[in-house]
């Protein structure tokens, strides 16, 4: 019950402010404009192997829209609350702190998701304007969406985990993006680096390009699901723990 | 309804509240007295449940802090120091969510909203933003949260700091009104105010408690409860060594001691006795002219300048 009640509190405290408008303008903004790329270069170039989902979902550019994303929206959840106080006054409340985190947690979660409805809008015009009208696959659909959840779920719980560490909004963001950046970059290792076979192997059991591969094809792999809710509960039940410490310490 | 005993708070080594045992009874209005730092903000949140105490027990309607918190934070309503509030909320809008957060139930949460913004007098901003209040009027939105799920239990901290004296006035009559059916622990630096509102007060000092009665009797501990000011036309040595010389005396100061040939002395008798008799009996045997023979009353001031002053 409490939890719905935050729950609610914190996702419209995202429509009440001016900086979530902003995200959701520009990632509509830049999400689309990499659509409308993308399929530009699809038919100029006559290209028949692939889906456009699943050129446009593995493309790497897309992903890294997040690391602008996750920051904006996780930087001020707890941070805010620290430097106006008012942390005191919640948890003064008949609030357990695992109340207060996964009312956090689900409500950047969900706005996150907010943010990339545009991509089924995208779709949809892509969808309704060709001819001859492409086939549907909602398993591919379905696995992308819950890879998103996934994924977005994981870099969401790494931001409110930077923001449970200061009372500084701009440290918090800078923090979560270097969280991100650094998670992302296993996923590059395989352009960048030169390792071997084995290594590589290894790598893309945490790679987030791997995992989307998969899903565009509508192939349900447990692993990742495994890895991203497990990650994601970790990280949780530090920022717990670090809320209650902060309590201890103050 | 509150029971402390042998509460400590540490901070990174340094101890704040330093073992100290109260216990205030159903009903009370219990004021909180002490200089800044002295552990008073400390101790409130430690009953509040915002902090763990590092040592001792403390049980708030027979629940313990510790280990019910849950429970304990459903029958206070706690004001921190300076009100902090969610700024771009409305003022209905944070009441019914602080209603609702508090376990108030669903179909009563209007009613305890609207009576509390009625006690509070903010039917006029009940549609502003938060953030666009005046300090007064956050002040009272403060209080009502503490006030919207009718606890037990309401602890204030500081309530009346940056208000008018019209504001603090208000404030004071609705503290006054509310202990009526709630038991409430404040603290506060206007001593006036605890002089009217509260039925006893507790000292604290660093974080020990240096005194726990009503009003009237800490100022009664300031030097016999107060002093006789005696103006007579003599010498200012000859009245010092007569009045002096008197019993249950204790001490002779002279405040204004050549005005021509007047003289102003302060008198401090023992506790509990009337000296003015007696007195008064010195200065018709001298044959003094006398101009003022007076009891000026210890204020709570004085007391509480004595008990925290080092």
């Amino acid at each position: 019950m409490a939890f719905w009640t935050l729950y609610k509190r914190e996702l419209n405290s995202y429509f009440q402010s001016a900086v979530a408008y902003i995200v959701l303008f520009v990632s509509a903004l830049a999400q689309g404009l990499l659509f409308w790329w993308l399929t530009g270069q699809i038919r100029d170039a006559n290209y028949k192997d692939q889906s456009v989902m699943q050129i446009f979902f593995n493309f790497p550019l897309l992903w890294m829209i997040l690391f602008i994303q996750v920051p904006l929206i996780t930087m001020r959840v707890f941070s805010e609350e620290f430097k106006l106080g008012t942390i005191e006054m919640l948890l003064t409340a008949p609030v357990t702190e695992w109340d207060v985190v996964l009312a956090k947690f689900f409500g950047s979660l969900t706005f996150f998701l907010v943010l990339w409805l545009p991509i089924v809008l995208d779709l949809t015009a892509l969808q309704l304007f060709s001819n001859p009208e492409p086939p549907i696959y909602w398993s591919q659909i379905g696995m992308t969406a819950l890879t998103i959840t996934l994924v977005g779920g994981f870099y969401v719980s790494l931001g409110i985990f930077s923001s449970v560490l200061t009372k500084n909004q701009i440290i918090a963001g800078a923090l979560c993006f270097v969280f991100i950046f650094g998670v992302f970059c296993i996923s590059l290792q395989k352009w960048v680096a030169h390792l071997d076979s084995a290594t590589l192997d290894r790598i893309s059991y945490v790679s987030l390009l791997e995992h989307i591969q998969n899903a565009v094809l509508g192939i349900y792999d447990s692993r990742p699901v495994v890895l991203y809710v497990s990650v994601t509960a970790f990280m949780l039940l530090l920022t717990k723990s670090i809320l209650e410490g902060r309590r201890l310490r103050s | 309804m509150i029971e402390v005993e042998n509460l400590t708070k540490t901070y990174a080594g340094f101890r704040a509240v330093q073992g100290i045992s109260f216990h205030v009874d159903k009903g009370e209005i219990v004021g909180f007295l002490g200089p800044n730092g002295a552990g008073k903000s400390t101790t409130m949140k430690v009953l509040a449940g915002y902090l763990p105490p590092t040592d001792g027990k403390i049980s708030i309607a027979g629940f313990d802090v510790v280990t019910d918190s849950i429970e304990v934070r459903k029958r206070i309503g706690y004001m921190p120091e300076n009100v902090p509030l969610y700024t771009d909320m409305r003022v209905n809008e944070f009441l019914s969510f602080r209603a609702e957060l508090k376990k108030v139930a669903r179909r009563k949460i209007k009613d305890r909203v609207e009576s509390v913004k009625q006690l509070c007098s903010l039917k006029d901003v009940e549609n502003k933003i938060i953030g666009t209040l005046s300090k007064g009027y956050r002040q009272r939105v403060g209080l009502a949260d503490a006030m919207v799920h009718d606890p037990d239990l309401l602890i204030l901290d500081e309530p009346t700091i940056g208000l008018d004296p019209n504001q603090i006035r208000a404030v004071r009559d609705l503290i006054k009104d509310l202990g009526k059916h709630h038991t409430i622990l404040l603290s506060t630096h206007i001593l006036s105010e605890v002089e009217l509102t509260c039925g006893r007060v507790l000292v604290i000092n660093h974080g020990r408690i240096e005194a726990s009665d009503t009003p009237a009797n800490l100022t009664k501990l300031v030097r016999g409860g107060g002093s006789i000011v005696l103006e007579v036309k003599a010498p200012s040595a000859d009245v010092v060594s007569k009045i002096k010389a008197l019993p249950d005396i204790e001490d002779v100061e002279i405040t204004l001691p050549s005005e021509g040939e007047w003289t102003q002395a302060r008198i401090f008798a023992k506790p509990g006795v009337d000296v003015r008799e007696n007195i008064y009996g010195v200065v018709r045997k001298s044959d003094w002219p006398l101009r003022e023979l007076s009891r000026v009353k210890a204020t709570l001031e004085e007391a509480f300048v004595e008990l925290t002053q080092d």
